[in-house]
């Protein structure tokens, strides 16, 4: 059913409004049954899909952009008074994986957590949705300060979220952390956001594009210093990353593909929004200033999932790392580059997703958390194993799986930008990844193990579903490049790069983008040999690294990582001014 | 005048971020964090104040006078006034939650030493 464009634009409200409505209701709806707001949630966001579903002809392929102004309160000369929603490619596809992911997230959620009560589900449910509803509202919004307020929506239900399970002390831990680097983080995004509209008197990301394109300011690159930090705060960017691997831990298998499949990149997107769509790449250095971000997070966090024994925490950091890799694409400013960190996005969301389920279901059946407590359980449970290795050999780059496709793009952008040793660095960073992997694999999955877990329950349907359907997900990603590059990604990379092309449609309230061409080839043999070097040595490594005690690099790099909370402030004040001063004089 | 408010809410503001960064008591750090918020407040109300505005709703100015004796120049904007509104709604929201999580930390800890809790590192 194809609708017509005003009301396919009417409709863009409607995607956040069903799960904030089912997040009202959710609690009220736990009196009636234990089950009822899950199915609701579900339901709801089954309903935000079909929207955006309906949304996206007129936006991927050879559509653009679809505006919609809140209220009616449309642009007059070229002044917006109201708040927008803007539906372009590259926040459509962010909004869709939120709402696809987050329905499954619930199905499987359904299944792990019925044990608890009634109340608690309720709670449960409407947090989930709030925070999704806050996702897909920070994709499709226009508006600097309706961007702020989704950033905090999304950040109090994350503090909820955390601190919900209390039979682990260090949920408590965790929470505190969370809370206090996101609200240190929001000041970044609050005062940003007051700054660019005492300069320009404009809140619309379009009309600030307009202004900031004539001139950029000290005070605009100090907005800018403080809005990158504050969102690089959310997405888990070196050094802005204290609280992310507690908070995975802490929190069970649904909520921590929550986070890290979808919230994380909540702050990817509002970056490439800023640096691309609203100032001038041209006039600020922060192409540069992501570039290395990138690099260090990928490594570091690399590096830090190498050392983690709990498989919760190593995920976590290794989604420090991918978000280092998405920042890297984003950073080449070539448009393989971003059509490809848009691709790993929602890869990444795929398969980070998919690897935290099966943690979560390892420990819902053993109660074990450990990697050195786990091992046998290839032969136990083949069901979570096939798709753990499915999600591993995504993120390792094995074809025919997704990653493969969205990694050599961003190679092919770094190539094709002659940035060689940010190239290098970024290899070097994925070698770790798959040791680091390849570790946890060995020693959960294939590793022999004689003596029965205490615990031992069965897969139940929806858990399976999940996890099922999420590993199609993974391997279709990487099944039909060609259709989805076309389709989504390139125009992606297109409203990125055509920033005042964005400006008007928006502004317009419709609007197409210019064609922009990303070439993939399967067959391209210098990717296959780098995979297989890379894959070779990553075996290599994690063989070496399970013999040997833990090296110096890895030790000073956890030595870092204090657990205070007072120090991970400290990461996030001192990277803010870095941030700030590369800015004003880079 | 605007630039002492701009000096007390940087002043402020730092003063929260030294708490937040130096305190180890939990509910201290609670206290840096709504400091620093505090000065968001004053820094946007002063921000707020425009030289030689004038309001943006006057129909027609009474007799006698021309709109700008009406309000010489000290109009602010109300949209970064609506901002501090909302983030001071926020604000005691996150508040209360920050609340919530160090009483639940006191029982189960029986501290708020923020170098006592932190089992979660490396």
């Amino acid at each position: 059913m194809i609708t017509t464009t005003a009301a396919a634009g009417s409709l863009l409200p409607v995607a956040v409004a069903l799960p904030l409505t089912g997040a009202v209701f959710a609690p009220l709806l736990a009196r009636v049954s234990k089950r009822l707001p899950l199915i609701i949630s579900a339901l709801a966001l089954v309903g935000s899909l079909a929207v955006l579903v309906l949304i996206a002809p007129h936006v991927y392929g050879t559509g653009g952009i679809l505006a919609h102004y809140l209220g009616g309160w449309g642009p007059v000369h070229g002044a917006v008074l109201g708040i927008a929603f803007a539906a372009d490619p590259f926040g459509l596809t962010f909004a869709l994986a939120c709402a696809g992911i987050g329905a499954l997230l619930l199905v499987y959620a359904l299944s792990e957590l019925s044990g608890l009560g009634a109340r608690e589900l309720g709670a449960f449910a409407c947090l989930f949705q709030l925070l999704l509803a806050a996702l897909i509202g920070s994709a499709l919004t226009a508006d600097l300060f309706n961007l702020f307020v989704w950033f905090e929506v999304a950040a109090l239900a994350s503090y909820g979220l955390t601190g919900f399970f209390l039979e682990r002390p260090i949920a408590l831990e965790a929470a505190f952390k969370i809370a206090v680097l996101t609200t240190i983080a929001a000041f970044g995004v609050f005062i940003g956001a007051g700054l660019l509209y005492t300069r320009h008197g404009a809140l619309n990301l379009a009309q600030l594009h307009e202004s900031l394109a004539a001139h950029v300011g000290t005070a605009d690159l100090v907005a800018l210093g403080l809005l990158v930090a504050g969102f690089a705060t959310k997405a888990g960017l070196i050094p802005f990353h204290g609280w992310l691997p507690d908070a995975h831990t802490a929190a069970p298998g649904p909520v921590s593909a929550l986070f890290s499949g979808l919230m994380v990149n909540l702050g990817i997107v509002a970056i490439g929004r800023l640096a691309f769509q609203v100032y001038p790449t041209s006039h600020t250095p922060i192409l540069g200033i992501l570039m290395v971000v990138g690099i260090i997070s990928a490594l570091v966090g690399a590096t830090l999932a190498l050392a983690q024994d709990e498989l919760k925490r190593l995920l976590a950091y290794d989604t420090v790392s991918q978000m280092g890799v998405l920042a890297i694409g984003l950073a080449t400013g070539s448009a393989a580059g971003i059509a490809g960190s848009t691709y790993h996005l929602v890869n990444h969301a795929l398969f980070k997703s998919l690897l935290f389920l099966c943690a979560g279901a390892i420990t819902h059946r053993t109660g074990v958390t450990k990697l050195s407590e786990m091992g046998g359980l290839l032969r136990r449970w083949p069901w979570v194993a096939g798709a753990f290795i499915v999600g591993a050999a995504s993120i390792a780059g094995v074809p025919p799986l997704g990653g493969f496709v969205s990694l050599s793009l961003i190679h092919h952008g770094l190539t094709d930008s002659h940035q060689y040793v940010p190239y290098a660095l970024m290899l070097l960073a994925q070698l770790i990844t798959i040791a680091a992997l390849g570790r946890a694999a060995w020693l959960a999955f294939f590793r022999k193990r004689q003596e029965e877990y205490e615990r031992s329950e069965s897969l139940r349907p929806g858990m399976l579903t999940s996890l099922v359907i999420l590993s199609v997900c993974c391997i279709a990603f990487g099944i039909v490049p060609g259709t989805v590059i076309n389709h989504a990604m390139a125009p992606a990379a297109s409203g990125l790069l055509h920033p005042q092309q964005y400006a008007h449609d928006v502004l317009a309230g419709v609007g197409s983008l210019p064609h922009v061409l990303v070439a993939f080839d399967y067959t391209d043999v210098m990717e296959l040999v780098l995979l297989v070097v890379s894959v070779g040595l990553g075996a290599l490594l994690t063989a070496l690294y399970l013999r040997s005690k833990e090296p110096l690099p890895v030790r000073a790099l956890r030595a870092v990582h204090t657990g205070s909370v007072n120090d991970y402030a400290a990461f996030l004040a001192a990277g803010t001014v870095a941030v700030i001063a590369a800015l004003r004089w880079a | 005048m605007i630039v002492a408010n701009y000096l007390v809410a940087g002043f402020v503001f730092c003063a929260g971020l030294y708490t937040v960064l130096t305190r180890r008591n939990l509910i201290k750090i609670v206290m840096g964090l709504s400091l620093m918020e505090g000065s968001t407040y004053l820094l946007f109300i002063s921000m707020a104040y425009r030289d030689g505005s004038t309001a943006p709703v006057l129909v027609g100015p009474p007799g006698g006078r021309n709109a700008h004796d009406l309000v010489r120049g000290n109009v602010s904007d109300p949209v970064l006034q609506n901002f501090c509104l909302t983030a001071i709604v926020i604000g005691v929201a996150v508040t209360a939650v920050f609340l919530t999580i160090v009483v639940r930390i006191a029982q189960h800890y029986r501290t708020l030493d923020a170098d006592k809790i932190r089992q979660l590192r490396g």
